[in-house]
């Protein structure tokens, strides 16, 4: 006998485009910081002139994720809320994401003015108490929405892996488009080096590389998962997400940017930009799906 | 197994955390308020969405209990069934453990409730609730004095109960379908029903261990796919349309069948358009606070 629902009452998805846009530019940015890292944390040498970019943008875009997240609240000013003794809730993952948040700012603050000053051994330990606090702002991101049972798409510990790949490509994508454009106004003997970008878009190759992994992981789980997993992709992502997941992710986010990657194209101008840009673009469709799909199912019942 | 000792197992006692009181179901000494809703005798009127909007004032569009309707076989082998929903009082609650600010706890004798004053409408309970229980308060509301702009809930009716009374939705209910009271008590008529009948819960298998208790549940109105999957073509556009219509305090909101990316700029658009209203919320507060 077949049971068809008549009536239930709707609900909204109470979070949306202004969190994925903060899940994007949190991520680009840890990218980025890592970028910034290698010079002076990982000591090799020739990233060692993109550092202070690197670093200022990953700042910059950090820049606006509080205005994003603190107008996204119904009570703005009792942000503070969040960081007051007595309120903080030790297990809440968004308490130690506001730790994270204001933090690694201003750990890169600090690393940045070590970079600046050139010096080596304080950018180094800054750097790398920074990376840490980079690395898990864009952790807690994952876990933000991994953390409830309830939303079957999100409930995966994969999901701080995806985040993270995601970061780490993005991060680069932005990264060679920024430095493309800041070579166009800087002295031929003060530019980076056409072959530093092409090392940088072979990094970002092996993530895509892993990303479709993750994502292949994902499906499987999916596929021989509950119900419930099922149908979260089988018709959120597959039909309702479509172009975020397909078009924008796969299709413009890692496919494309691997075809250019892994072909002679790999050695042009046009592919390594063409590659970083489409990379920098498509993550964002995976921030999509990951925040309002995984929301998506459960308004209905 | 009695309700004691299946109430006592040890994976319960490890969910203990987060700003709750430990698990009171079955424990001697403690009060522990839960309800027994019997499906046999729901009757579908409606009457206690009705007495519970008419308690808090709740605002359209947002439901504390509400209930679920479905037809079940095809005519004229068919049957029409019901299912009120309402907050579960979870014993292990995931909106608790979740909620940054400690704005919503669980009540030692099981009520979860919510404290505006502290609450900054960061919705991750309503992310984290299984059962859609949370709704986010709009920023106009028809009684200047009622919170606006934060997330509210069920409360069991705990000012009522506290003086002896029933929910306000148990003592509208018609049938006699909703039952409430104190299970720990073995002599109150949930406990003897929670010990006697077949009880069937929502979403057992994510932990939380709800108070409210089904009698004669049908597994496929109570099953979230199945839900998604057996809408009728009504139900769609219904939801199509409160989606489109969710004046700037939801901004993850997409409509069937239209294009995606769309909805998501139009959810920006109206973040945008939601923060004067916020900022001038603030404004009035400060005004309170200094010149009132
Ligand atoms: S039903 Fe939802 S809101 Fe109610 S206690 Fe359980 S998790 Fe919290
Ligand atoms: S909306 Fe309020 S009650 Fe819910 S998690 Fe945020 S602060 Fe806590």
């Amino acid at each position: 006998m077949e049971t068809i629902i008549t009536y239930n009452a709707v609900h909204h998805n109470p979070w949306g485009t202004p969190i994925t846009i903060y899940f994007w530019l949190v991520g680009a940015s840890a990218g980025s910081f890592v970028l910034s890292a290698f010079g002076w944390v990982f000591g090799i040498k020739r990233y060692k002139p993109l550092a202070l970019t690197a670093s200022i943008l990953a700042i910059v875009m950090l820049m606006i994720v509080p205005v994003l997240l603190i107008w996204d609240l119904g009570k703005p000013f009792r942000f503070i809320y969040l960081m007051l003794p007595g309120y903080w809730h030790g297990t809440a993952p968004m308490s130690w994401g506001t730790l994270l948040i204001l933090s690694y700012p201003l750990s890169m603050f600090v690393y940045t003015y070590f970079v600046i000053k050139n010096n080596q051994k304080w950018a180094k330990i800054t750097g790398i108490i920074a990376i840490v606090l980079a690395l898990s702002t864009h952790w807690y991101t994952g876990v933000v929405m991994e953390l409830n049972p309830g939303r079957y798409l999100n409930h995966t510990p994969l999901a701080p892996l995806l985040f993270l790949t995601g970061a780490f490509i993005s991060g680069i994508g932005l990264m060679i488009l920024v430095l493309w454009i800041q070579n166009q106004f800087t002295r031929p003997e003060k530019r980076i080096k056409w072959e530093l970008m092409e090392e940088m878009a072979q990094y970002m190759m092996y993530g895509i590389v892993f990303d479709f992994f993750l994502l292949f992981l994902d499906f499987m789980q999916t596929q021989y998962g509950t119900a419930s997993e099922y149908l979260a992709h089988g018709t959120v992502l597959m039909e309702i997400f479509f172009t975020p997941y397909i078009w924008l992710e796969i299709v413009i986010g890692l496919l494309i940017p691997l075809i250019l990657l892994v072909t002679p194209l790999k050695r042009t101008r046009i592919g390594v930009y063409g590659a970083a840009f489409l990379v920098a673009v498509g993550v964002y469709g995976m921030r999509v799906w990951w925040v309002m799909g995984g929301q998506y199912i459960q308004s209905f019942y | 197994m009695t309700t004691e000792s299946k109430q006592k197992s040890p994976a319960h006692a490890l969910r203990e955390y987060g700003s709750q009181t430990p698990g009171t179901k079955g424990i001697p000494g403690k009060r522990r308020y839960s309800m027994v809703i019997d499906l046999r005798k729901c009757i579908g009127c409606m009457s206690c969405v009705v007495a519970c909007k008419a308690e808090y004032g709740v605002p359209l569009g947002v439901w504390r209990t509400w209930v679920m309707v479905a037809d079940k076989g095809r005519y004229p082998d068919s049957r029409r069934i019901f299912m009120p929903r309402l907050c579960n009082h979870c014993d292990y609650p995931i909106c608790v453990r979740n909620c940054p600010t400690q704005a919503t706890f669980k009540h030692e004798e099981g009520f979860v409730l919510q404290r505006y004053n502290r609450c900054i409408g960061c919705r991750t309970c309503v992310i984290a609730c299984p059962y859609n229980a949370r709704h986010f308060l709009p920023a106009k509301r028809t009684n200047n004095n009622l919170p606006v702009l934060v997330v509210d809930k069920c409360t069991f009716c705990i000012h009522r109960v506290k003086k002896g009374l029933v929910p306000a939705c148990v003592q509208a209910c018609v049938g006699g379908a909703r039952i409430f009271g104190d299970v720990n008590d073995p002599k109150s008529e949930v406990a003897r029903l929670v010990a006697r009948e077949k009880l069937t819960v929502l979403k057992p298998e994510l932990g939380t261990s709800p108070s409210v208790y089904y009698i004669g549940g049908d597994w496929e109105i109570m099953d979230e796919p199945h839900n998604y999957k057996h809408r009728t073509a009504q139900q769609k556009e219904e939801f199509n349309t409160y989606k489109r219509n969710h004046h700037g305090d939801a901004f993850g909101d997409i409509v069937e069948g239209e294009n995606t990316m769309y909805h998501v700029g139009k959810n920006m658009s109206d973040f945008l358009a939601s923060i004067p209203h916020k900022f001038f919320d603030v404004v009035a507060a400060l005004k309170k606070l200094l010149f009132a």
